[in-house]
């Protein structure tokens, strides 16, 4: 019994063996540069795991259509997709089981800074370049991992300038309310708001945090509209957005300003918040609307707008869909300066990375954050973002809202 | 001042969280099914009330009864069908069953319907009530409203009906009820396709107030798990104070010690009262 277990069990590893050494012996035949990307295709994140994946798969598609040179080889891109439900512990078993097991050189990261900072544990221990598009908090970057490269600036640069935009357009702002979700990124970016309202000299009145999954928001709102803030501001994701200006209109707080953030850069959610939507002020870390050429395989911004419009039936990408295709323009960029595939040698090339992209400016920082991009102020007019900030593609002055 | 606006936004909260877990208290009390479909049951009201709205035009309101009546169905197929081959098993078979149905009906909403976020918005809202120093939401205190008439009309049949009274009956002695020719089998699938109405019908409601999205299921689902537990199992008028009372707690402690926390002191001032009251606040001693 035992004997014909353990024979079944030799003769089980050794097809396995074969097999693998004849995939993986015609996989080396086409040079295919392996990507792995754990990403939350199902769960509370999926709309957003799905945007990285459009930005991925449209890269993958623009760098297959010529293929990537090294030395005198061309290679294609395959990109491995597995899903991790929205489950970070599990986004950090993927990444680990992509390296181990899918055998893959480079791995593109998980969606947000919280599931990016878990994972970029991995990508350092197996030096395994990690490049992430949806992640900017400053806990990342405090680690000096080596192998973690993010396209997202810091948050401090969507915080400072819409606050100077503000106080510059109107001296009678003064008093400000902060909502903000506690979780990685929100409250992050909410702090770094804090900050540079306090350094504008605006008086931050009111700061609520509230939990995830957050059902009612009316004893926070009651609290903010007893302070009458002049200018309200909220973080958090879509929907949580969505339920708090609802409840701000239930609950008759109004203010001259109202900046929610992340969730009006997609398009979804001047459709879904409908006319309240209207004159609130966020911040994206790209738009479209920006004009930048550079050498990556896009060639320019009107290009990658057009391309992604042609793949996805005439829509247009927000920052997470065209820092997702960033991360595989700026990978690519460095395979092919550093004439290899070794995940080492194209970590050195990314980090000396220095070029303009269709996606901006892309340097970056000694612990792998973007530094050179100008993330745009935007405000929601008739439903479509009008941007403020900065002057080279500004489209309007700001409105505020009656008080 | 503040406190009547902060007593209002509980109270209004209260009765949107009596009408999630009415049907679900419904369901674990007479069967004795903890039925963790309930949560997407009230998703798939909310779709239905939103396609009824953007499609056809008809105002949630009156799509409660469109969605319930869809979810009734849905609910008695379910129950006859799959849930009243194991429905004398112990808790956990029935409740690993129902688990399974959920994850099918809310990755098949997921793949319909996607995860992203939809929201009925109405071409005209009722707008916003102030009394004094109150802001009364109109939207909201009206499916406030309807919920309690929608609990008040269960409680009237389980109390007053033929049915009610098999259901009642069977819900205090299956084997009593079976001897007195009660159909046990099509009772238990008539409660559970009530418990479904609820949730359809809550479903329907909710769609004016919260963004719709499969992933809104284990929230809802949370949320009448606590209600049914804080009012007692199985009863209606349970149910209803219950969910006020836990709406009226939430509110002021993140009134008093800020929205992150509010959940945590719910949590425990739960489980302080199951150390007092196991049974809940209107629950019956020794009733499993």
């Amino acid at each position: 019994m035992f004997t014909s277990r353990l024979s079944r069990a030799i003769v089980a590893a050794v097809v396995a063996t074969t097999a693998t050494v004849f995939a993986g012996g015609s996989l080396f035949a086409q040079d295919v540069i392996k990507v792995g990307a754990p990403l939350p295709l199902t769960g509370p994140l999926s709309p957003e795991g799905l945007k990285q994946k459009r930005g991925y798969d449209l890269w993958a598609e623009a760098a297959n259509a010529k293929g990537i040179k090294v030395g005198d080889k061309t290679y294609k891109v395959e990109i491995v997709y597995a899903d991790y439900a929205s489950n970070t512990p599990r986004a950090v078993q993927t990444a680990e089981r992509m390296i181990t097991e899918d055998k893959v050189q480079f791995l593109f990261a998980p969606f947000g800074s919280g599931a990016t900072k878990a994972a970029s544990a991995i990508s350092e221990k197996y030096k395994i370049p990690m490049l992430a598009p949806s992640a900017s908090a400053q806990e990342i970057f405090d680690q000096h991992f080596k192998y973690i490269f993010s396209t997202l600036t810091g948050n401090e640069t969507v915080s400072i300038p819409i606050v100077k935009l503000v106080t510059s357009k109107n001296k009678s702002i003064k008093k400000v309310a902060v909502l903000a979700r506690n979780d990685l990124f929100p409250l992050a970016v909410a702090q770094e708001f804090e900050k540079a309202a306090k350094a504008e000299g605006l008086e931050v009145a009111v700061t609520e945090r509230y939990a995830i999954g957050t059902m009612d928001h009316s004893a926070a709102i009651t609290k903010m509209r007893a302070a009458s803030p002049d200018w309200v501001y909220a973080s958090g994701y879509i929907n949580d957005l969505i339920l708090i200006r609802r409840q701000m209109n239930d609950l008759g707080l109004k203010a001259a300003v109202i900046t929610e953030i992340a969730g009006p850069a997609y398009a979804e959610f001047a459709k879904t918040v409908g006319p309240l939507a209207e004159g609130i002020t966020s911040m994206s870390w790209w738009h479209p609307a920006v004009r930048y050429k550079g050498p990556d395989v896009f060639g320019s911004t009107e290009a990658f707008n057009a391309a992604f419009a042609k793949k996805y039936n005439g829509a247009e990408a927000d920052y997470i869909e065209a820092g997702s295709a960033a991360c595989g323009a700026v990978l690519q960029l460095a395979i092919e300066k550093a004439g290899s595939v070794d995940s080492v040698k194209v970590r050195d090339a990314i980090s000396a990375t220095d070029t303009e992209t269709f996606y901006g400016r892309i340097k970056f920082n000694a612990d792998g954050q973007v530094t050179t991009l100008q993330p745009p102020v935007f405000q929601l007019i008739g439903g479509k973002p009008v941007i403020l900030w900065p002057d080279a593609i500004k489209a309007g002055e700001i409105k505020f809202l009656p008080k | 001042m503040i406190y009547l606006q902060i007593a209002a936004n509980g109270l209004v909260l209260g009765g949107l969280y009596a009408c999630i877990a009415v049907g679900f208290s419904l369901v674990w009390g007479v069967l004795n099914v903890i039925n963790i479909l309930h949560g997407s049951f009230i998703v798939l009201g909310s779709y239905v009330a939103y396609f009824a709205y953007v499609h056809l035009g008809i105002h949630p309101f009156i799509s409660t009864v469109i969605a319930g009546a869809v979810l009734y169905g849905l609910g008695y197929l379910l129950q006859a069908g799959i849930i009243n081959r194991v429905i004398t098993a112990p808790v956990l078979i029935t409740l690993t069953l129902t688990f399974g149905l959920d994850l099918i009906l809310n990755n098949s909403m997921l793949v319909a319907f996607t995860a992203d976020y939809q929201s009925v918005n109405l071409a005209h809202p009722l707008g916003t009530v102030q009394i004094g120093p109150v802001f009364l939401p109109g939207d909201r205190v009206a499916a406030m409203v309807l919920a309690v008439l929608l609990t008040l009309l269960l409680y009237r049949l389980l109390r007053d009906s033929r049915i009610g009274r098999a259901i009642v009956a069977v819900r205090m002695d299956r084997e009593a009820a079976s001897l007195m020719g009660v159909d046990v089998p099509r009772i238990n699938a008539v409660t559970f396709a009530i418990g479904a109405f609820m949730a359809g019908a809550a479903g329907a409601l909710l769609s004016i107030i919260f963004p719709i999205s499969p992933l809104n299921g284990p929230l809802f689902l949370g949320k009448a798990f606590i209600v049914c537990v804080l009012g007692g199992l199985g009863s209606v008028p349970g149910a209803m104070l219950g969910g006020l009372v836990l709406g009226v707690i939430e509110s002021f402690t993140s009134f008093w010690f800020g929205p992150e926390r509010a959940v945590t002191i719910s949590f425990a001032l739960l489980l302080v009262l199951l150390f007092v009251r196991p049974s809940g606040l209107l629950g019956r001693r020794g009733y499993e």
